[in-house]
């Protein structure tokens, strides 16, 4: 067993799991949404990036992509939160919640490529 | 290496600090967000994951605006305190990661020859390859950067070029710390790239050298190789797969000796041209015959023991080891640095001396020894490294053989156009008489440094204008071609040395050869004179002025001129 791939497999899984928690519930109720699983999920995204940095391969390479694109998302949809609440003092509206969860939401989507993308890779591996 | 690879290496070493930094922030960012505090009215009050992030944002970077919104409360103190601490140390961690990795020999190189494969990759002149940085290096790096050409140096000796970034050169060098020998390398240096002129051998090994030529006949068939050669297989390996030129300092050693005693002035004229940058003309000096006296039974005094004995002259030779394999009767056993060797060898009635062991203190003793037992002497000596030449400029012999002097300037001659090979060649069959009436014509031209060779084409591309001429049956003689463009009676300081038509060459054609489509010439002369014979070849207008002499006055100023003479006539 390699430490190494442990820590990578559990950051890229993590990011996955804490976007989801964060995504599920109602798409404009601000009260199914915690804005420190969004940080959770945006932080854990950030370190999966990092460790992708480096992979030479062209799965690699994907993979990097791929977590690119998360905290592309995750960013966008705090700048949102932040913009919406402190900002403009709108407030969590639901037309607010609603693009705050659907733009993770499409981080959500990276994030399972990436796991997809990390199982067939080691399946591939055993064969 | 390639540059996206270089990329991938700094952030590949950047990952640990990188996490650790994200991971301080996410903590701290945290941290405040829990922290119990106070308005400025006395309510309880949690900052927002905004205002965290901003507050970590300027203590991480030791900005520190310091309590804001409100004052904090000892609680959110204390986590500053801890934040300040955790950012800062990431902080440090990571750039000092940065700083190592900058310093870090392995990526400095990596990074330094990424770079400069790009800059050859990015060569949009005419180029050479230049493998090997000694004495013949430097002399032709020095040499070829003068007349603007970009080089390219691979040597496998990096100390040895490192020199050469900081060195003020007329064009662009790019260097490598490689080995020749390598194919890659050598593809990597611009091998195959199209500007890639020519290719220059001149390691200090044969292997080397050959194996540059192979690998440069076979991956770009347009380029041109010049190889130094030092043994005769290697020259002959050499010759044998068509590299275009070989030079073998002992041959050419040889071949000047010889010229030197049998047509003078020849190898006056010989010796001026192909002797590199700062070549100066030799004085006339016959070469006596009678008895000589050769020092060292090397390569080189060996061949010159044979030629010595050729042209009719006795040859004592002189070697520490007078049994060894070769040495002819009666070698006097020595080095020939003390005088009683010398004597040995009769060096009161001999004409001459040859000092050419491989040890350059003992070639300057040998000459400064000779010169005190009989001062009439004829003196030649072999240098063989360049670091004690001041020394051998101070003996003053009569005849010296710098290796890579020689090298050099028989390779960079040649480097200017493929006709003067030919040229040369044609030129070695003459007798003396020519070559004194041509050295004669150039020294018209200049004094001291040696002329500048230029090969032209008279073809619909390179010289419209005598194209024109030609095709419309009007005589274009060659010497239209050294008239001065500002003033045809004057001439310009060039002489054509060669003319090349239909496979045959005329050496130094007479003024009123008439020249014909598809003829290729070689002028030599004054530094930069040959680019003012580019305006008879290319304007109509001046190539009728040349021809004629009648300047035909079209422009508008001076038809109102003509207007205003005619009415005042």
């Amino acid at each position: 067993m390699n430490m190494g791939k442990v820590v990578f497999g559990f950051f890229v899984l993590l990011a996955l799991t804490l976007n989801f928690g964060f995504f599920l519930g109602d798409i404009d109720n601000p009260d199914h949404h915690n804005v420190y699983e969004l940080f959770a999920a945006l932080v854990v995204g950030l370190i999966a990036t990092v460790l992708k940095f480096g992979e030479r391969s062209h799965l690699g390479a994907v993979l990097l992509a791929s977590s690119l694109v998360v905290d592309l998302q995750l960013i966008a949809a705090a700048l949102v939160w932040a913009v919406a609440v402190h900002v403009t003092e709108v407030g969590l509206t639901p037309v607010v919640m609603a693009s705050i969860v659907s733009l993770s939401g499409g981080a959500l989507l990276a994030n399972l490529l990436s796991v997809v993308l990390l199982t067939l890779e080691t399946a591939g591996l055993s064969r | 290496m390639k540059t996206e690879s270089l990329l991938f290496l700094f952030f590949r070493r950047m990952r640990v600090p990188l996490i650790v930094l994200i991971s301080a922030y996410a903590i701290a960012t945290l941290g405040f967000t829990l922290m119990p505090g106070v308005d400025d009215e006395g309510n309880p009050w949690r900052m927002s994951m905004l205002e965290a992030f901003y507050v970590v944002s300027y203590t991480g970077s030791t900005i520190g605006f310091g309590e804001v919104p409100y004052e904090f409360t000892p609680a959110q103190r204390m986590w500053t305190m801890v934040s300040i601490y955790l950012t800062v140390i990431a902080w440090l961690f990571s750039i000092g990661s940065i700083i190592s990795l900058m310093q870090d020999p392995i990526y400095r190189s990596a990074l330094r020859r990424a770079r400069q494969s790009r800059g050859v990759r990015a060569m949009n002149q005419p180029f050479y390859l230049v493998c090997g940085y000694g004495d013949t290096g430097r002399i032709m790096v020095g040499a070829l950067t003068s007349r603007g050409h970009p080089v390219v140096v691979v040597d496998k000796n990096r100390e040895k070029i490192e020199t050469l970034e900081v060195e003020d050169l007329g064009a662009s060098v790019t260097s490598f710390g490689m080995d020749a020998q390598k194919p890659d390398n050598l593809v990597e240096a611009g091998l195959r790239n199209r500007w890639c002129a020519g290719v220059i051998a001149v390691t200090g090994s044969d292997k080397t050298n050959l194996k540059v030529a192979i690998s440069a006949k076979l991956l770009n068939h347009s380029v041109v190789v010049h190889a130094r050669a030092h043994s005769e297989s290697a020259t002959e390996n050499m010759r044998s797969f068509e590299t275009d030129y070989v030079v073998n300092p002992v041959e050419e050693y040889v071949r000047r000796m010889e010229l030197a005693i049998t047509r003078p002035d020849l190898f006056r004229l010989y010796h001026w041209i192909s002797s590199g940058p700062g070549a100066r003309l030799v004085p006339p000096r016959e070469v006596p015959v009678g008895n000589w006296i050769v020092c060292g039974f090397t390569q080189v005094g060996r061949a010159v023991a044979e030629l010595l004995e050729r042209q009719g002259m006795t040859v004592t030779v002189v070697d520490p080891n007078p049994e060894g394999p070769g040495r002819p009767d009666g070698t006097v056993a020595g080095r020939g640095t003390e005088a009683e060797t010398l004597t040995e060898a009769r060096v009161e009635s001999a004409v001459g001396i040859v000092a050419a062991t491989s040890d350059d203190a003992d070639n300057l003793s040998i000459l400064i020894t000779a010169r005190h037992l009989n001062p009439d002497l004829f003196l030649a000596t072999l240098e063989n490294g360049y670091s004690t030449h001041a020394l051998f400029r101070a003996a003053e012999p009569d005849f010296v053989g710098q290796p890579s002097q020689v090298i050099a300037g028989y390779m960079l001659c040649r480097v200017s156009s493929s006709l003067v090979e030919p040229f040369l060649s044609s030129l070695l069959e003459r007798d003396n008489d020519f070559a004194r009436d041509l050295l004669a014509r150039l020294l018209k031209h200049q004094s001291d440094d040696s002329p500048e060779f230029s090969g032209g084409r008279i073809s619909a591309r390179r010289a419209p204008a005598i194209a024109r001429a030609i095709e419309a049956g009007v005589e274009v003689p060659v010497s239209t071609l050294l008239r001065n463009p500002r003033q045809r009676d004057a001439r310009l300081p060039l002489e054509v040395v060669l003319l090349r038509r239909d496979e045959e060459d005329i050496l130094c054609p007479g003024d009123d050869v008439a020249l014909e489509l598809g003829d290729r010439i070689l002028l030599a002369g004054r530094n930069r004179a040959a680019r003012r014979v580019r305006a008879a070849l290319e304007n109509d207008r001046i190539l009728e002025y040349l021809l004629v002499g009648e300047d035909r006055r079209n422009g508008w100023v001076w038809r109102q001129k003509a207007v205003s003479s005619e009415r005042a006539s």
